[in-house]
């Protein structure tokens, strides 16, 4: 299986929200990584067939794949951001209703709701009303109704935003054990998430493809290296002024900061090991921290 | 996926309120209905409602048969006898009321004779008690004749053709006239317009959610990422909004038919229609006229229904799409009255709503050199655009792009 976006451009009255993107998929985790507005959620919206391209081209094996329509969607599983569901319903009826604009017969749905209720941990609340759930809850339910038709292929956009520590870890394990034999595309503004379960990762920004690799790629893409050292409180703004700090921590005796530069920052810098939330701050910098991005 | 789609319709809250509406509105339209049949007892007082009802149909049904000329005479000498009665002639309400008692029975076919005996464009309440049997006899010759004398007077502005029509028609309704007791029917036919109208707004509010619910709940991106999201999923939520628009309306349609005959009485169904529309072109017995508002009302609840829908489907607007049937069933009427658009009215989707006023009013359209009337134009038109507009929405829905 393979998917391949090809020069694939979305413009938007007035601007561009991606630009000329060229990309093969085959099976694996594909991390998606980028600030807000980076053009992450368009992306993955044109491979839902949600929005046409402008220009360029989505193959699923070579076929176009808003040609192929219906036969296409029927392999794919989409849990999108800002996850939206019928309140009044139940989560067995709200799944039986997805199951079967999957077209998976009654029969079939079942089963298969039985399994994925049980499979997300939600076996409890099965018979509560979707919105009588917790922000877990739903996301859960969301992954439930995206694994449905056991999709080869799994788009999950930002699906740990919003959940608290202990949800997103137990979340990152769920998506990590459903993303065996299939191509799942993670987007998310939150390092962690794909540091740990991505083979591959893209950084978006400004509609663009920046660079793309596995973790330790991405992270000797960075020319320039990181540095911790303490320094004095009151020298902390002249730091900022001059670096890019991807961390201050403050202790007793100052402040301990990471500092990203070509040279060493001050005499008692020491070097230290990159790490992806370097990388995603050196790259994305002042945005990175914006809004709910944990970096 | 169509039972789903029921589902999300009637587990909100405002829909099901909706409902319950419709059935107070049922109640109160039934009870208004009921209470215009009127009985006068013998001592002049008034009964309306069931109790009247079995009272005037067991009265009237006294003439039941056909009007033939002998009745007519027998009607006008009756009606003498009764006028010569001390209570006719008394100052008294009350000795009046027990007058008037006694010429219920005889009412509708007295009616008849005094439209016959009446100027044009007037009715005269007392034309029966200015004639003579003898003269009574040429009642059913008098409508055509009156026709023709109108037609001929230079008031009016019909065609040669639409003149030609309407004598032919007005010839070829069939006499003497069955007679029975059809108030129940009366009734229900006076009032089924209003029940219809607000039917119609109810079932586009119940519809209106169908296609914008999936943009307001952001069920969006799901739904149309789905195997069936761009063609069979369409067709369950179109299917959902034309079965609710048609089971709404066949039965709430029922259940005010079923009320108001069962307690006024369904008889008098085969009778004509020129009992309680003299100068009607159509001629159809109550039954008839009845089949035909019902399905005037059927097509114009569907027109409302789809134009709700495909507003809802392209603006993702439910407010918006609540709005279209106010607009299309109330604002027309409401435009016609204080803009004069002479014979544009007439099409107006307003009017499959209003069959009842078209079955009374003679309203012809030219179609490809024949006359016909306006309704057996309207139906089949309207119903027409809802076949056409059912692919506009299934294309308009299955494009929608969500950014």
């Amino acid at each position: 299986m393979e998917l391949e976006f090809k020069d694939l451009t979305k413009k938007f009255a007035g601007f561009t929200a991606v630009n000329h993107i060229n990309l093969v998929m085959a099976n694996g985790v594909y991390g998606l990584l980028g600030v807000n507005g980076a053009g992450k959620t368009t992306l993955m919206r044109m491979l839902c067939t949600l929005l046409v391209p402008t220009s360029g081209t989505i193959t699923y094996n070579g076929k176009n794949i808003f040609k192929m329509d219906g036969e296409y969607r029927k392999r794919l599983g989409y849990l999108p951001q800002e996850f939206g569901f019928y309140p009044e319903f139940t989560v067995q009826d709200y799944l039986m209703y997805i199951a079967s604009i999957k077209g998976i017969r009654p029969v079939v749905a079942r089963k298969r709701v039985k399994q994925l209720i049980d499979k997300v941990g939600l076996s409890k609340a099965a018979g509560k009303k979707m919105k009588k759930l917790s922000g877990g809850m739903k996301r859960r339910a969301g992954v439930a109704q995206a694994m449905l038709n056991d999709p080869e292929i799994l788009v999950l956009d930002e699906p740990t935003a919003g959940l608290d520590p202990n949800e997103r870890i137990r979340f990152r394990n769920l998506i990590s054990e459903l993303s065996e034999d299939r191509l799942v595309l993670l987007s998310t503004h939150i390092v962690s998430d794909i540091e740990y379960i991505a083979n591959e990762i893209w950084l978006m920004k400004d509609g663009s493809l920046m660079h793309k690799g596995t973790v330790d790629e991405i992270i000797n893409s960075m020319p320039e290296r990181v540095w911790q050292c303490f320094v004095g409180r009151e020298m902390v703004p002249e730091y900022m002024r001059q670096y890019k700090i991807s961390n201050m921590k403050a202790e007793p005796q100052g402040v301990e900061l990471r500092i990203i530069a070509n040279e060493k920052p001050s005499e008692n810098a020491r070097s230290a090991e990159a790490s992806l939330e370097d990388v995603f701050l050196y790259y994305f910098g002042e945005k990175a921290g914006e809004e709910d991005a944990v970096v | 996926m169509l039972w789903f789609e029921m589902k999300k319709v009637f587990c909100k809250f405002k829909n099901r309120m909706a409902v319950v509406l419709l059935l107070i509105i049922l109640a109160a339209v039934s009870m208004l209905t009921m209470n215009r049949v009127e009985y006068v007892g013998s001592d002049g007082s008034h009964v309306s409602g069931i109790l009247g009802a079995r009272s005037l149909r067991a009265e009237k049904n006294k003439w039941k048969g056909e009007v033939t000329q002998d009745v007519l005479e027998a009607v006008v000498r009756e009606n003498d006898a009764i006028n010569r009665s001390p209570d006719s002639k008394s100052d008294k309400i009350e000795e009046l009321n027990k007058a008037y008692a006694k010429k219920q029975g005889f009412s509708d076919i007295a009616e008849l004779i005094n439209s016959a005996f009446s100027e044009w464009r007037d009715y005269d309440y007392f034309a029966i008690d200015n004639i003579s049997a003898e003269e009574a006899k040429s009642v059913y010759e008098r409508r055509v004749s009156n026709l023709k004398q109108y037609l001929g007077s230079g008031e009016e502005a019909f065609t040669d053709s639409e003149k030609d029509y309407l004598i032919k028609k007005y010839e070829d309704l069939q006499t003497p006239f069955y007679y029975e007791y059809s108030d129940g029917w009366s009734a229900l036919l006076q009032n089924i317009s209003t029940f219809i109208l607000m039917l119609a707004l109810v079932i586009g509010f119940l519809v209106a959610g169908i296609f914008s619910g999936e943009f307001q709940t952001k069920a969006d991106a799901i739904f149309f990422s789905s195997r069936l999201g761009r063609n069979r999923a369409v067709l369950a939520k179109m299917g959902a909004g034309f079965l609710i628009a048609t089971v709404f309306y066949v039965v709430f349609v029922l259940l005010y038919t079923f009320i108001v005959l069962l307690a006024l009485g369904a008889d008098g169904a085969n009778c004509p229609i020129q009992f309680d529309m003299w100068r009607s072109l159509y001629n159809i017995t109550f039954f008839q006229a009845y089949l035909l508002i019902v399905t005037g009302g059927y097509v114009g609840t569907l027109f409302a229904a789809t134009l709700s829908m495909l507003a809802s489907a392209v603006t993702r607007s439910t407010a918006t799409a609540i709005i279209v049937p106010f607009v299309v069933l109330c604002a027309f009427p409401f435009l016609s009255r204080v803009i004069t658009l002479p014979g544009i009215c007439s099409f107006f989707p307003d009017q499959l709503l209003e069959v009842y006023i078209t079955i009374k009013d003679w309203v012809l359209v030219g179609l490809g050199g024949k006359v016909v009337d306006v309704v057996n134009v309207l139906i089949p038109v309207y119903a027409a655009v809802c076949l056409l507009l059912a692919p506009v929405l299934y294309k308009v829905y299955r494009k929608a792009q969500v950014a």
